[in-house]
């Protein structure tokens, strides 16, 4: 009964798009050049022209990092792919006035709905720039900033400046250099001390031309005692070239402030998506990753905190769905940098057919630190003969009165209890479907409802109408 | 003298066949193509590379006769034994049978330079024909270009051992260096423990580069026990292979007292349904020992068992490294594969690296793996107080209790009788030694930094 | 075997009683070289398990299967969803009345409807669960597995009770054991005594008075020493 590959990923709902209408396109292929017509297009400022050139040269330095990750990063063809391409209009405030073909676009995705619903905010953005952005109007009244990253690099030059790329480095890796050279789009959020967002801040992602990478960068920033939620989508059409997205994204929490940022990716299984995510927790300050993983061609993604004020909170809940064809690798860091601060780790992940899906962990606690905790528990799941998992955790343990668990299990669903469900009257696929929501159920119920419930409607979308 | 860094001399290999010679220069000639060990290699994250340093190394100094003398008379164990080999710098001091029944039943044992001669099958057979691979490939080479000493245990079919065979290798003089094979092989529904003590006869630098070859045949039992206890200022690299074929049941302890630093490699290859390893290992480290371990559960075939539990103990400044695989390969159906780390922090600048991982080819499997690093428990320490134990000594039951279980594992009484008095012997060094924390915060404070950079590598 | 009426299979260890069981509900570790099974007429070999399922025939398992993360209330409602035709929807609140109602003859608390199907249930729990779903599944033909093993004497006669209320002229209920104790309290109709795989015996209750005053147990003695001769 196993043998056969029982799910597939159902991911119709993002495959179509629209002819290219850009007016502005930096051309094939990447160089200094490329680099100064962002930079012209854009309208940067002079210290950000060097930012990006000097990332250039970073990037172009660093090797790619295939002695750990996947020989897959070698099938990428940075010569080959175009670097920014918009439209050339500035972000709409309605819809109305947003350009048809994208209107219609995010209507399909359903986005104009949610945020009429139950969002606070949302940021649309099509390939390179943002089409739509838009926050309550009580909101902004508040101090709550919430814009693309160009118009809070020009508006809000004084908070975007002290924190950019002060989370993440340029040299962190060698696809944050490539961003920081030739980053566009994402979103910039400030929230004042004290002002607590209570709906969520949405913003969409969405690739619509071939050959194409999206590189946004996002900052958020929760001043002291603000709490914010943000969630983003993704989705791409199926092209039968590989499409790159490579994202930054900097979190920063100020002393007492809570941030909880919420992932659904779901991009075609052609694109590459190696994003960086860190955010920096001050005192007593709490950050939250929720990161689910369902598309892409190879995934690589490892949100991190660094804990780095007394008493500060981190957390990753993770969810990866590795269909044919796909690898998921993912993972936590967890940078303890103060004392009494802990951190939480869940993981859960489903091969099928003959997908991979990777844990990579980091948890480091050094010397000088008393009573930290971290505890990381990763299971996987296993749904075919042919499916594979690895779990490749790093845990650095030192100092006074630290501690760490972690606990990671390989279990699949059982023959056994696919029959017994039979028996019940469901079908195969129905059975399998209820097996995986049950491994994930502990974990999708403590995400926020609205998102919980979309989550496990996509899970359920995806084992249903699998089964031949 | 010459450093070993020069390569093998000729004098010291006169007496082997040329052949051996021929392969030694081959041996050689790798080592030097293959690079040292670089920090960004995934196989060597978080160990300290600066301390591998061989130029100082010497080979080849003789044992004089009296203190052969008291190498045969220190090589003593409290239990009987089936048979001792004693070995000094390389050279065979001693290989006695004292089960002499043993001979006629057609076990053998000898030093492999006899078996080169007298059983060159055997070497052909198994001597290095497995690799470990899991990042010393290049010690593996210095291994087979100096390698001229060691012990060869051949156990026929359905020949069992009852009393455990002692092998002592000793380290004689500073800055010498020993590069001692044992190869274990117990043929169909035979049964053999194998206990080797590694020790030096002074507390003086040296350098150790072992290999283990162990293979278990089908239905067998092979228990191995490494007890290293070289001296606190000798570099290690000790190499451990096994191969369990169907039904057979290998176990193997390697227990870490002795030596600055130590890499400690251990691969066990499940060829055939009903195989079953057991990877124990146990650490009782102070100052500033370094213990890297590597471990790979390599499920080659169906319906294989694997257990792993890698203990640390670590006070001081001590550090352990444990990175350990679970590989399950696409044909292994009905595996069952576990991996167990521990580690006790007894002070704060003690240092535990922990990376346990899986790599599932198939569904068909149970898998799990365990990692926590922890202190004493205050709770526990206060409850042993209050029942009038000083501290100290509260602490010390608290660490025999947490190694307890690997012993206990074992499963072999007498050794483990032998095991509890080291440890005892091992904590009495410890508390003679007044652990300062290094004046230098400074220092240490930078330190954590560079770490946390190097960290970044990932994505 | 007819609708409306129980009938025990009894056999010692062995005789395939078990097999019987799993044979009828489709367990793939099973091919079925020759012979039918019919089910109301029609031949049910040629189904998948929940087609078999669908079609009236409920098997309460010997070792439930431990479903974790999914609860009861969730389990249930999927099965009897299945049942419906496409486009048709279960109405939720008739579904928790009804589910409550079978819950409190079954002397199960409500918070079971929260918990994970069979995870971490005790033997008793886990059959409960068996006729709370056979209870909810409403079935025409009902396999009860071996129900008493695990089942101390209260909880058998809870799950008996369960058993005895949804007997009807609509339910035929086979009831496979190889004790006496649960026909005290799940009074068959007929009893089959089966060796080495073939009925040796079959006796019913108004043919043979006997049988009710002796009880089976001396049935099963007489047929197990058949058994080793």
């Amino acid at each position: 009964m196993s043998e056969k590959p029982v799910l597939e990923i159902e991911r119709e709902t993002g495959n179509f798009h629209y002819p290219e209408r850009h007016q502005y396109d930096a051309g094939i292929g990447l160089g200094e050049q490329t680099i100064h017509y962002i930079c012209d297009v854009k309208k940067d400022p002079e210290w950000l022209r060097e930012f990006r050139l000097k990332a250039l040269q970073t990037f172009q330095s660093k090797p790619l990092p295939t002695h750990w990750a996947s020989h897959d990063l070698d099938n990428i063809h940075f010569e080959k792919i175009r670097y920014y391409l918009a439209a050339g209009q500035q972000p709409k405030r309605s819809w109305e006035e947003v350009p048809d073909d994208i209107k219609k676009t995010f209507e399909r995705l359903g986005i104009p709905e949610k945020e009429r619903k139950f969002l606070a905010g949302v940021e649309a953005q099509f390939d390179s720039e943002a089409a739509y952005s838009n926050v309550k109007e009580e909101l902004a009244k508040e101090g709550v900033i919430f814009v693309g990253s160009t118009e809070g690099l020009h508006k809000h030059p004084e908070i975007f400046k002290k924190w950019f790329g002060k989370v993440i480095p340029t040299g962190d890796n060698k696809f944050s250099a490539l961003n920081s050279a030739v980053f566009s789009g994402g979103s910039f959020i400030y929230v004042p001390p004290g002002v607590k967002v209570k709906h969520p801040l949405q913003a969409y992602f969405r690739i619509n031309a071939e050959n194409f990478g999206q590189f946004e960068r996002t900052l958020i920033i929760a001043d002291e005692g603000a709490e914010v939620t943000y969630m983003e989508g993704c989705t791409a059409p199926k092209f039968e070239t590989a499409t790159l997205h490579s994202a930054v994204v900097e979190l920063v929490a100020l002393r007492g402030a809570k941030i909880q940022y919420i992932t659904v990716q779901n991009w075609s299984a052609n694109v590459f998506n190696l994003v960086t995510k860190r955010a920096l927790a001050q005192e007593e300050a709490e950050v939250k990753w929720i990161d689910c993983n369902i598309g892409s061609r190879l995934t690589m993604k490892y949100p991190g905190v660094v804990l780095k004020g007394r008493k500060a909170r981190g957390e990753v809940l993770s969810i990866a769905l590795a269909s044919d064809g796909q690898h998921q690798d993912t993972g936590a860091k967890m940078i303890h940098a103060a004392d009494e601060t802990t951190s939480n780790i869940i993981s859960k992940s489903i091969s099928i057919g003959t997908g991979r899906a990777s844990y990579r962990g980091l948890v480091y606690i050094p010397q000088h630190l008393k009573g930290c905790k971290n505890n990381t528990e990763c299971d996987a799941l296993l749904i075919n003969t042919e499916s594979r998992t690895d779990t490749y955790p790093a845990i650095v343990v030192r100092g006074q009165g630290n501690s760490v668990q972690h606990e990671a299990s390989v279990s699949k669903v059982s023959a056994e209890q696919i029959f017994y469900m039979q028996q019940r009257g469901l079908s195969e696929a129905q059975a399998m479907s209820l097996s995986v929501n049950g491994f994930v159920n502990d974990l999708v119920n403590q995400f926020p409802l609205e998102y919980s419930v979309e989550l496990k409607r996509l899970i359920d979308l995806e084992m249903e109408g699998s089964v031949g | 003298m010459n450093s070993i860094i020069n390569g093998p001399q000729v004098l010291n290999f006169s007496h082997l066949p040329s052949s051996w010679q021929a392969r030694q220069k081959a041996a050689w000639e790798k080592y030097q193509k293959i690079p040292m060990p670089h920090r960004k290699d995934e196989d060597w994250r978080f160990a300290n590379i600066q301390s591998i340093q061989l130029d100082s190394y010497q080979d080849g100094a003789a044992t004089s006769e009296a203190e052969k003398k008291e190498i045969l008379k220190q090589s003593q164990v409290s239990f009987p034994t089936a048979a001792r080999l004693v070995f000094s710098n390389d050279e065979k001091v001693a290989c006695d049978l004292i089960n002499s029944d043993l001979e006629k039943k057609g076990v053998i044992i000898e030093t492999v330079s006899e078996a080169i001669k007298n059983h060159s099958s055997l070497i052909e057979n198994y001597f290095l024909k497995q690799r470990v691979a899991l990042g010393s490939e290049k010690f593996t080479a210095l291994h087979e270009a100096f390698c001229r000493s060691g012990s060869v245990i051949y156990v026929p079919a359905g020949v069992e051992i009852e009393q455990p065979i002692v092998i002592h290798q000793w380290l004689t003089g500073k800055n010498q260096s020993v590069f001692p094979h044992t190869m274990v092989v117990t043929e169909a529904n035979s049964k053999v423990t194998v206990l080797e003590i590694c020790q030096s006869t002074e507390e003086l630098p040296g350098f150790v580069c072992s290999y283990n070859d162990l293979v278990a045949r089908e239905g067998s039992r092979l228990t191995y026990v490494c007890v290293q206890r070289w001296s606190e200022k000798v570099l290690a690299f000790h190499m451990g292979a096994s191969t369990v074929e169907r039904d057979a049941y290998a176990k193997t302890l390697m227990v870490n007292f002795g030596t600055a630093f130590s890499r400690n490699e251990n691969r066990s290859r499940l060829t055939a349904p009903g195989a079953q390893s057991e990877m124990l290992a146990m650490s009782l480290a102070h100052e500033n020992q370094e213990f890297d371990q590597r471990t790979l559960q390599d499920h080659l075939a169906p319906s294989a068992w694997s257990d792993l539990l890698y203990k640390n103990s670590l006070n001081h400044g001590a550090k352990s490294i444990f990175q350990g695989l679970i590989r399950v390969e696409p044909g292994a159906k009905q595996t069952d594969a576990y991996q167990t780390n521990r580690n006790l922090l007894l002070s704060g600048e003690a240092e535990a690296d922990s990376m346990p991982g899986l790599e599932i080819l198939n569904d068909d499997v149970k898998c799990s793996h365990g990692a926590t690093t922890g202190q004493v428990e205050e709770e526990l320490l206060f409850y042993m107080q209050a029942r009038g134990i000083p501290e100290n000594q509260a602490k010390h039951l608290l660490v025999v209790g947490f190694l307890e279980e690997v012993v206990t594992r074992l499963n072999e009484p007498e050794i483990a009788n032998y095991l509890h008095t080291l440890i005892e012997e091992k904590f009495e060094r410890s508390e003679k030694i007044v652990w300062q924390k290094k004046a230098v915060s400074n220092s240490t404070a930078s330190k954590t930094e560079v770490d946390v950079k190097a960290l970044q590598g990932a994505v | 075997m007819p609708k409306g009426e129980v009938h025990a299979l009894m056999g010692p260890n062995g005789s395939g009683k078990s097999t019987l069981a799993k044979v009828l509900s489709g367990h793939p570790d099973y091919e079925v070289t020759a012979g039918e099974v019919l089910l109301d007429g029609k031949n049910i070999l040629e189904m998948e398990p929940d087609e078999r399922a669908r079609a009236g025939l409920f098997m309460a398992f010997q070792y439930p299967s431990e479903i974790p993360g999914v609860t009861i209330a969730n389990f249930l409602r999927a099965a009897l969803q299945a049942r419906l035709p496409e486009g048709e929807e279960i109405d939720a609140i008739e579904f928790y009345n009804r589910l409550y109602q079978k819950m409190d003859l079954l002397e199960m608390d409500r918070k079971f409807t929260s918990r994970a199907v069979n995870d971490g249930f005790s033997g008793g729990e886990k059959k409960r669960n068996e006729i709370l779903q056979m209870a909810m599944l409403e079935p025409t033909y009902a396999v009860l597995d071996e129900t008493d093993s695990g089942l101390d004497i209260d909880a058998l006669r809870i799950v008996a009770k369960g058993v005895n209320t949804l007997r009807g002229p609509n339910l035929g209920v086979l009831v496979i054991t190889h004790y006496q104790r649960l026909l005290d309290y799940i009074v068959p109709d007929h009893v089959h005594v089966l060796v080495r795989g073939r009925i040796v015996r079959t006796c019913s209750k108004e043919l043979d008075l006997e049988f009710e005053k002796k009880g089976y147990d001396w049935l099963l003695k007489e047929c197990g020493e058949l058994a080793s001769t």
